[in-house]
Order: structure tokens, then sequence, then C-alpha cells
């Protein structure tokens, strides 16, 4: 479970203003907003990539804040983060690079053989095929075998949490589709809590439990797809007139 | 009645600006050396904790330093053939000819060894390094290792300074010895002073202090490239135009501090 409580941040202006909003456990919660409404922000404080200027996120009841020393190290050990344009690293190979989401910990206790076999395993669950991309460098990899290179990079460590920053942004459509399915799989498979931040909502709504919808940094709405599609709200209605024209047109260019 | 700055209130007092100017600078040079000064005491813990991979300690020694090798020789070459030529041509006549050897030996371990070597790696490593870390920073690759639980200060920094310690001295050793052959060549074919007067006029000024003085000089520039290259490519925002941006103040202010630390040489190690 995943709390955010009245989390603030602001750089040159205010991007969090008080949010607080609960992501349950083995829940799939989407987070949709406008550009720079703070979605990533909030998603990058749950591991403490960004410390907010007040509040607190507990992970399982652990705060990466205001707890232990060790604290930090605890909640990062729990999740898994897929970022926007995967993040992977580039002097790395394929292998390295998803051996990179076993903590050093594990890594230690594994011999060479298990730990090959959790790789593979990794990406053979994200449909790439381990013989042919295993040796591969980032930069010969498309974009969607990137994304799900760093999906498999997240999820080799088995978390317990997966968060996902904009994992479809920059696909195509039918990769977009590929990777939702994937998302969703993924999720039930691993029985996971998923928080996706996106800007596909009409996927978003169709993976999701619960979703949530911020605005200038505030939380503007917060419950089901099905009560999303049917709110009075103007700013949800305005998302989801914006939603039927991005999916009439992505269908336009497929 | 409500408080204004004094920007606001008198913006033409005479002098304000520059006093404006001098206070934001010093502010900027504060903040950055305690930023490295915080860099530099976690490369220590990494090292101390032994969790700097050796592995990665070798790679870099052979990018920082193997490869380096041809642009760092050519460069000594080259500045102790200019140092001879235009030595003999002031000494012709006027002072014993043997005396090149000792300006030639003096100049290049003293000063061109140490000082052009730093220069040639600010721009093939420095550069590289700040670079490569503020492509890191822009694509959320510094990210990814914190979210993975690794410390990116042990991964990439510290065996970054580490390497640029050990290979600086024995660059500029080599640089030495290079320049001083070059120079002893050079002072033959344009001057007409053979090796055996080269050298006898060399010994006559030479101290054994002299290297220790051109060794301490690499290991202080061997420090402060990779660090100030480091620190710079951590604080990279803004994409592309920002590496872009980072790294060109990245060359500038390595550049400066090897100038200016190379200034403060002779009065703390050759009174």
């Amino acid at each position: 479970m995943i709390e955010y409580r009245n989390v603030a941040k602001a750089f040159d202006h205010p991007v969090l203003d008080g949010v607080s909003l609960t992501v349950e456990t083995a829940e799939m919660f989407g987070l949709f907003g406008p550009s720079g409404t703070g979605k990533s922000v909030l998603l990058k404080t749950t591991i403490g990539l960004i410390t907010p200027d007040r509040g607190d996120v507990r992970v399982d009841g652990i705060s990466a804040f205001h707890g232990e020393n060790d604290d930090l190290r605890k909640v990062r050990s729990k999740v898994g983060y897929v970022f926007q344009n995967a993040a992977l690293f580039d002097s790395l190979n394929v292998y390295e690079n998803v051996e990179m989401g076993i903590s050093e910990e594990e890594l230690a206790q594994l011999n060479r053989m298990d730990i090959s076999r959790r790789i593979w395993d990794a990406l053979e669950l994200v449909n790439l095929e381990p013989r042919v991309v295993l040796s591969k460098l980032p930069s010969e990899l498309s974009g969607g075998m990137k994304k799900r290179v760093g999906i498999a990079r997240a999820i080799v460590g088995r978390p317990e949490i997966l968060l996902w920053d904009e994992p479809t942004t920059g696909l195509d459509p039918v990769n977009t589709a590929a990777v939702e399915m994937l998302i969703a799989r993924l999720t039930k498979e691993l029985n996971t809590t998923s928080m996706i931040v996106t800007h596909d909502i009409e996927g978003g709504l169709e993976m999701c439990d619960r979703v949530a919808l911020l605005d200038q940094g505030k939380l503007r709405f917060c419950g089901t797809p099905a009560d999303f599609r049917t709110s009075d709200d103007e700013m949800v209605k305005a998302f989801i007139d914006r939603a039927a024209a991005e999916a009439a047109l992505n269908l336009a260019s497929v | 009645m409500s408080f204004q700055a004094p920007a606001e209130r008198d913006p033409a007092i005479p002098g304000y600006g520059l006093v404006r100017g001098v206070g934001r600078v010093s502010r900027t040079v504060a903040v950055n050396a305690g930023q490295i000064g915080m860099l530099s005491w976690d490369i220590i813990l990494a090292t101390v904790q032994l969790r700097v991979s050796f592995r990665a300690v070798l790679r870099q020694i052979y990018i920082m330093g193997i490869q380096s090798i041809p642009i760092v020789m050519v460069t000594a070459v080259l500045a102790g053939i200019v140092t001879s030529q235009q030595g003999g041509y002031q000494f012709t006549g006027a002072i014993p000819l043997y005396v090149l050897g000792s300006v030639v030996v003096e100049s290049i371990v003293l000063e061109m060894g140490p000082v052009l070597t730093a220069i040639v790696l600010v721009g093939r490593v420095g550069a590289r390094i700040t670079a490569e870390l503020g492509t890191m920073v822009v694509s959320e690759q510094l990210d990814a290792y914190h979210s993975l639980g690794r410390d990116p200060v042990a991964i990439l920094a510290a065996p970054r300074v580490i390497a640029g310690i050990i290979v600086l001295p024995v660059l500029v050793a080599m640089a030495n010895l290079m320049g001083i052959l070059a120079g002893m060549y050079a002072a033959e074919l344009t001057a007409g002073l053979g090796p055996e007067s080269f050298f006898y006029g060399a010994r006559l000024f030479w101290h054994s202090w002299d290297m220790v003085y051109s060794l301490s000089k690499a290991v202080v520039f061997g420090l402060a490239i990779p660090l100030i290259a480091i620190h710079m490519g951590l604080q990279t925002k803004g994409g592309a135009a920002g590496v872009g941006r980072t790294t060109t103040q990245a060359v500038m202010f390595m550049t400066l501090t090897i100038l200016i630390s190379d200034a403060l040489f002779p009065p703390l190690m050759l009174q």
C-alpha cells in the first residue's frame, strides 16, 4: 500500500499542493493530468528520488523521509520503477542492465546460473527473445524494445510495487496497446500493486481499478473508471473528450 | 513604511553593480566548493568501505590513461621542440649554450609537462566525463541507479577520481621524458648542442625535488579534473542544450583551476 499524505513540492513554482491519496495493495491505480501538473514528481517522491517540501509518503507503512536511516533502502527494495524513456544504462548490455534490477544482497547469495535464469525469465515475461537481445547495447534496440528491457529490469527484483512513469509515451498505437496489455498481465501475474502515470486516458481507464486526476498540483478526482466516465466535473469531461479525440486520431494513423 | 531592497531603492549607487557581481560570484564559488567537498567525502567513504569496483577503476585507467598517451606524447614532443628552439635562438652568442639543457629540462619538468598534460586531459577526459554524466542525469539514468538501490558515487564517481589520481602522474612522467628527449634532439639539430653538453647543462641546475614538484602537481591536477567534471555533470539540467552548456562551463572551470593551482605551487613548494 502507498499512502501520500498532504504532499507538497515546489520548484520555481508550486508543482504539488497538498496531495493526499492511498493506493491499496494489489490495486492498479492510474494517475492522469495535463503535462507539468506533478504526476511524475508525485511518483518520484514514492521512492525518494524527489523529497517533498511538506507531507509524507509511506510504502507499506515505511516512510522514506521521516523514518530510520535504512528505511529509504527498504522502500526502494519493495518498488520497481519503470522510467518514461526506459533510462537504460548506455554502457551496459541488456543482460547487465537487467541484472542491475537484482539487489546487491541477492546477487551475493545467488549463483551465476540462478542470476542468468532470473534475467532470462524477466525478458521472456516482457515478450523479448533473450537469445537475441541479451548481448545488445541499448543503442541497438528499438524504442519499444528499450521500454520492455526497462520493464524487465524493474520486475527482475520481484518487487511488491510497480511504478510506471508514462510507459507508452513515444510509442506508436500498436506498441502502446502491446505495452498496456503487458502492464495489465504483469500486474496480475506478479500480483503487484501498480501505479501508472499515463497520458493515454482510454488505455488507463481500461486497465486500472481506480484512477485519479491531478490539476495544477491538486487532486481533482479520485475514483473508479466508471465514476470518472460519468463525472460532472468540467475538467474530467474535458479529459474524456480529449481521450476520445486522441483515440480517433490514433485509429486514423493506424 | 515597507522595506525595499537596495537595488530597487537606488540602483544608481556607484559601484553597486560591481559589489553585487562579486557577491554573486563568491556565493556561486562557495556553493560549488561545498558541493565538491561533499562529493569528495562520499568518494572517500565509498573507497574506504571498498564499495568501488576494481574492474571499473581499471576501465577508467584504460580510458583516461592508455587512450590519452598518443595526444599527450605529441603535445610533450612539440613543447620540448619549441622550448629548445626558442632557448637556442635567445642564448646563441650570449650565454654558454649548454645552459639550454637546463632551461629545457626545468621548463618541461616544472611547468610544461604537468600543465600541458593536464590541459590536454581537460579536453579529452574532463569534457567527456561531464558530457557523459550530464547525459545520464537528463536521461534519468542517475535516478535509475538510485531507484535500483545502487550508489552512483561508488559506481560512477569514485572509479574516475581514483583513475585520475593514478593516471596523471604516470602520463606526466612520460610527457617529461618525451619532452626532454625531443628538446635534446631539437637542440642538436637547430643549435648544434650535442646530447652530452645538453645533459651537462641539465645536471648543473637539476634538483631531485623538481621531479617531486612535477608529480605533486600531477596528483593535484589528476584529482581536480575528474572531481570538477563529475560535479558539473551531476549539476546538468535541461536536455541536450543543458549538457552542452554544462560541458563548456566544466572545461572553463577545470582549466581555471589548473592554472590557479599551478600559480600556487611555487610559493608552496619551491621556497
